[in-house]
């Protein structure tokens, strides 16, 4: 079992008042062979969420189960190690760049987590070489590159670690579309090759169709809806959720209530041209 | 992280609350010089207007709705800082007539429960929640049983308290407390913006001798109001980093210097991101440095800001002319 939530809650201390980020959640994840996406409104706890799952917080009610490790933990028990289980990228990871040379920076986390000199060398070679960063590039500065490639030098390094499951807080936000497209390639291919467990946080409708096989829908810090995406879109009550369509489907209802087109779901934009390719020849 | 405030106004309507900031600030300078300017002495003179200005204090305290647990708990920082000035007057004072006088025993069995004591006090302490008064009663303690067994003894010292080392000890202790106290109240019923904006308009004398007295002023708002948003990103990097296994608690000394470098420099670099966003941010929307700029907030002096400064004035005038003879 990856992670598990059994009656989650976490309030922040305020001053006097306690706020409640999320309350009452529960689920399973699977340590391998999911793409999930969490979607809901900014402030709806899907930041507060994701942090509970690599123990960067811990329950203030409920328990966490990180691959049988039981949170919060008891006294001075280590936990540090299932940060190496459970990869978290955060938001505008770009941010968290320190060293001198981009290589050096990705052998960071394999260091922390005990790697010799010589195995982190190796490791953060093989994540530069998945994110794409060129050999050239290795010993140049991380400061002095352009924006999407410190987001993918920040990626190499969370990925260098070696995670089983990784965590992804809006990793396309602030991008460009050719950017995006070759950030989520990435973890595609991620998830496909290596059957590594992904989850992510987005707002974006069109990936939520593209790549997820699995959504959770957060409002106001309760799950409203965890299961499969196609079920997602044909809910009953999807309006509530205040998400929008993803566009090919949002195609797909227009030309269906203008031309009567029959409504199939297709999620992506090369099965929906094949989609009205055939409907076109019939 | 989250707990650290900076500026701990407390919202209220007060009338002190209300009083125009600038007298407050200037209220305050004057009521402090007034209270250092009091002799440490034992004579009526010099503790009549002390023990005068702590009521004072007490009663504006009451009167400013403030609740007087907070106020005190301002003392926590310097509760050591207290008790060792007090102990020190209090043994070290020699003069008028003495009160009591006792023999202490530095012996094996005193020294073992003073070791046993501040081991119990550091075991125990997260337990007790009023801590001002626990820590004063372990050191009393750590002198009481010096004082109760002398077994085994291996040196012994005698402490004399006349009765002007008492006075004298108190003394200090209730100015401390008055400093204290009137620190606090000023910045509980003033919001940071307001006082700012007192610092700006008491420094501005200041402007005849070529002081930028503006942009200081603008420099000081700023950089209060960035601590909580850096503190923000700190904590985020500081967690982002955290994900790829930096660990203060579990890890070595060696790898502790690596890993504060892998939070400051980020923080460094967006905290120079940050400055130059909010020059251009505020060169667009036209400021220009040392231009004369309007304010939205015109304050007024009233009735009450005019007595309060006599009434200030009046008490630092007294103050003086009892020093002067």
């Amino acid at each position: 079992m990856g992670i598990q939530f059994q009656d989650v809650s976490y309030a922040y201390k305020g001053f006097k008042v306690n706020y409640d980020a999320i309350g009452h959640i529960s689920f399973d994840i699977k340590a391998q062979d999911e793409f999930i996406a969490i979607v809901g409104h900014t402030g709806s706890g899907k930041s507060t969420l994701v942090q509970h799952m690599n123990a960067l917080l811990l329950p203030t009610k409920g328990r966490v189960v990180i691959f049988d490790h039981v949170l919060p933990p008891k006294k001075n028990e280590k936990i540090n190690y299932l940060r190496q289980k459970v990869g978290l990228v955060f938001q505008f990871p770009e941010y968290q760049l320190f060293e001198e040379t981009i290589l050096k920076d990705i052998m960071f986390g394999p260091k922390n987590f005990k790697s010799s000199e010589h195995e982190a060398m190796e490791k953060a070679k093989r994540a530069a070489q998945k994110v794409g960063i060129d050999e050239s590039l290795y010993e140049q500065s991380p400061f002095r590159i352009s924006g999407g490639q410190m987001r993918r030098v920040a990626v190499a390094g969370i990925l260098a670690m070696e995670p089983d499951i990784l965590v992804l807080d809006e990793p396309t936000r602030g991008l460009d579309p050719q950017g995006r497209k070759d950030l989520m390639a990435i973890f595609q291919e991620i998830y496909e090759k290596e059957h590594k467990t992904i989850i992510m946080i987005t707002h974006d409708m069109d990936l939520v169709a593209q790549y997820a096989k699995r959504v959770m829908v957060l409002d106001n810090g309760t799950l409203v809806y965890d299961g499969p995406k196609e079920r997602l879109f044909e809910h009953p009550r999807f309006e509530e959720f205040h998400l929008d369509m993803p566009t090919p489907l949002k195609i797909l209802k227009h030309l269906e209530k203008e031309i009567g087109l029959p409504y199939k779901p297709h999620y992506d934009y090369p099965s929906l041209l094949q989609y009205l390719k055939e409907v076109h020849h019939e | 992280m989250n707990n650290i405030t900076i500026g701990q106004y407390i919202p209220g309507d007060s009338w002190l609350h209300r009083l125009d900031p600038r007298i407050k600030l200037f209220a305050l300078v004057a009521l402090l010089v007034g209270t250092f300017i009091i002799p440490i002495s034992t004579e009526l003179s010099a503790i009549i207007p002390m023990g005068a200005i702590f009521i004072g204090m007490l009663i504006l305290t009451s009167s400013s709705g403030i609740p007087l647990k907070k106020v005190i708990n301002g003392l926590r920082p310097i509760v050591f800082l207290l008790t060792f000035t007090f102990f020190i007057q209090l043994f070290f004072i020699s003069g008028g007539t003495l009160l009591v006088s006792f023999d202490f025993h530095l012996s094996v069995t005193s020294i073992l429960a003073i070791i046993l004591l501040i081991i119990f006090y550091n075991w125990s302490k997260k337990y007790v929640k009023t801590r001002i008064l626990y820590f004063l009663l372990i050191t009393f303690l750590v002198f009481f049983v010096q004082y109760l067994l002398p077994y085994v003894n291996l040196y012994s010292y005698q402490l004399d308290v006349y009765d002007e080392g008492l006075m004298r000890a108190g003394f200090i202790f209730v100015r401390i407390t008055n400093v204290i106290i009137m620190t606090s109240l000023l910045t509980f019923t003033t919001m940071t913006t307001d006082l700012n904006y007192a610092i700006e308009s008491l420094l501005k004398p200041l402007k005849w001798i070529k002081v930028p007295v503006d942009v200081i002023a603008m420099m000081l708002s700023l950089t209060l109001r960035y601590i909580p948003t850096l503190l923000g990103e700190t904590e985020k990097i500081m967690k982002a980093q955290a994900s790829r296994g930096v660990d203060f608690k579990e890890s070595k000394f060696k790898d502790k210097v690596i890993q504060i470098i892998s939070l400051l420099i980020p923080v460094f670099v967006i905290s120079f991101k940050r400055a130059e966003d909010l020059g251009n941010a505020m060169e667009v929307r036209g400021y220009v440095i040392g231009a004369k700029r309007t304010k939205i907030d015109e304050y007024k002096i009233g009735l009450s800001d005019i007595l309060s400064i006599i009434v200030v004035l009046l008490i630092l005038g007294a103050i003086i002319t009892t020093r002067v003879i």
